[in-house]
């Protein structure tokens, strides 16, 4: 399996090196005055979870937007490409790009904050599945986009919402029927494990619980991703 | 061929599956193909089998050349080493040779279109789809592009092309549709379509428009062109020689059709400054298929290709 797209977005990213340090830098820079400063658990991960779920999706939706513009996605497509693997290797590339942007971000929390080995080790993976998610998410906002502007208030607000039912603005209420769904929500654990790495102490997620519901959601995303195929670099725009 | 907005290439994108097309109404390599959304597993195969060179030639701007070449290569399913080994030959003819380490963010659009040429070549498709394939090329590289595109005709491989050269057509096509609002004109071989308009030099006698744009009653150049032959229908063009066999008129031209080449010129001249026309320019040619073009529609079809021009 050659994966010439992954490897497209990895070459990309690397070369363009003045955008690589400032995708490092300026998360950094928001993070790391909360991170060293005596702000609430609540309010720091909220703040957190919103800036690398914005920065996975916004990072997904708009060069897709310019790449659909340009004439390359159509290129790609008319290859006999399955447009759906394409858009997976994409996802996936440009979530571990972030990932690799964003660690010294979630460094620095981690060392602020004291974390123990044990919350850094449920970031991690929960970054991972947040971001594939956020990511997936852009390319998605990128489908029903029209341009860019719109391509950025659609990922926007399409986050903010899927934040907010992950509960990272209000306080979770046991029982209640947003307890129920927010299980499903793919942004959750990553609330869930910045608070606890925050300082707001031990998770209390059980792992197996989230995990389920979160492939599923991812894999509901993409397969709708992979439905808008046909509006993708095939003149839809 | 035709002129833009004829619709050349909306059928390229419909016969490449870019666009859906209605049922039945798109047929290749013996399957007929639906609207997008059915037929998706065989559209894909289909793609596989097909080469696009597209009017404007995207490239990954960040990737060099060659690994331009090869991300297409592979999402046409070609291994890197069979790749490169088709890139050999293709780069050398096509003289990319020299920039195949360049960022494309570097190259001219000329180098966009070889490699985009390249890349559409390197699965040696069994259908070749070309938007204005040479337009861009210098004449070494255009001269490359027809030969890769003879030697794929002689393997009879077919290669679809919309373009608005006519030399192009005439030298590489063993068919010519002439496109018009989305309908076929004509069609045929070069020689079939260019028996039409005869073997009569073209003397294009290019005026100046009226100093309002709009026409002139009476104004032989107006827009609203007509098949009707002046001699017969305008007096100042009545007395030419016989050798003149028609003259009419399309927008901000006179063109006449000369038994004897250039040698009535002076005569049609007079004609036209009789008429009270200013003259800008004159271009003496062999009939291409613009001719066809102008014998179907009453329209140009573009800028006429002189052989020799005289300015006056």
């Amino acid at each position: 399996m050659t994966l010439p797209v992954w490897r497209t977005e990895w070459l990309t990213a690397l070369r363009r090196r003045r955008l690589l340090v400032l995708n490092t830098l300026i998360p950094l820079a928001f993070v790391a005055p909360i991170a060293l400063s005596s702000a609430p658990a609540v309010h720091s991960a909220a703040v957190f979870t919103v800036l690398f779920a914005l920065f996975g999706t916004f990072g997904s939706s708009i060069p897709l937007i310019r790449d659909g513009e340009s004439g390359l996605l159509r290129r790609y497509v008319l290859t006999g490409v399955h447009p759906g693997g394409l858009l997976l290797e994409r996802v996936f590339a440009n979530a571990a790009l972030d990932l690799m942007e964003l660690a010294p971000a979630v460094l620095v929390i981690v060392v602020a904050r004291g974390s123990s080995a044990g919350q850094l080790a449920m970031v991690v993976p929960a970054m991972v599945l947040g971001l594939v998610a956020a990511n997936a998410l852009g390319v998605l906002t990128a489908a029903l986009a029209k341009s860019v502007a719109e391509g950025a208030l659609f990922s926007a607000v399409s986050a903010l919402l899927l934040l907010h039912w992950a509960g990272t603005f209000r306080t979770p209420v046991p029982g209640t029927w947003q307890a129920t769904l927010e299980i499903w929500n793919p942004f959750r654990p990553l609330h869930e494990s910045l608070l606890a790495a925050a300082g707001a102490g031990g998770l209390d997620l059980d792992l197996v619980l989230f995990t389920i519901p979160i492939g599923v959601t991812l894999a509901v995303l993409l397969l709708i991703t992979a439905a808008s195929r046909y509006t993708i670099g095939l003149g839809g725009r | 061929m035709g002129p833009n907005g004829s619709g050349k290439s909306t059928l390229l994108r419909l016969v490449s599956t870019e666009l859906p097309s209605r049922p039945g109404s798109l047929e290749l390599f013996g399957e007929a193909f639906g609207p997008s959304g059915r037929d998706f597993r065989r559209r894909r195969d289909l793609r596989k089998k097909v080469g696009i060179v597209h009017d404007t030639p995207v490239h990954v701007e960040d990737l060099t050349g060659m690994e331009n070449g090869l991300l297409f290569a592979e999402l046409y399913g070609l291994s890197r080493a069979e790749a490169l080994a088709v890139f050999a030959n293709l780069f050398t003819s096509l003289g990319l040779d020299d920039a195949l380490d360049v960022p494309t963010r570097e190259y001219s659009y000329g180098m966009k279109k070889k490699l985009l040429i390249a890349e559409a070549l390197v699965h040696d498709p069994a259908l070749l789809i070309m938007d204005e394939p040479a337009l861009g090329l210098d004449p070494p590289s255009r001269a490359a592009l027809l030969r890769i595109l003879e030697e794929r005709s002689a393997k009879g491989v077919c290669t679809l092309a919309a373009t608005n050269e006519p030399a192009l057509a005439q030298e590489l096509a063993t068919t010519v549709v002439l496109l018009h609002e989305g309908e076929v004109v004509a069609h045929g071989s070069p020689s079939e379509l260019l028996a039409k308009v005869g073997s009569a030099t073209r003397i294009e006698v290019h005026v100046a428009s009226s100093p309002s744009g709009s026409p002139t009653p009476g104004d032989p150049t107006a827009a609203s062109m007509t098949h009707a032959d002046l001699t017969t229908s305008d007096p100042a063009f009545a007395g030419l020689p016989a050798d003149i066999v028609s003259v009419r008129r399309l927008p901000g031209r006179i063109v006449a059709e000369s038994r004897s080449g250039s040698d009535v010129l002076p005569q049609l001249v007079s004609a036209v400054l009789a008429a009270g026309l200013k003259i800008e320019r004159v271009e003496i040619r062999e009939p291409d298929l613009t001719d066809v073009f102008t014998l179907f529609t009453g329209q140009a079809l573009g800028p006429a290709r002189p052989t020799s021009s005289t300015g006056l």
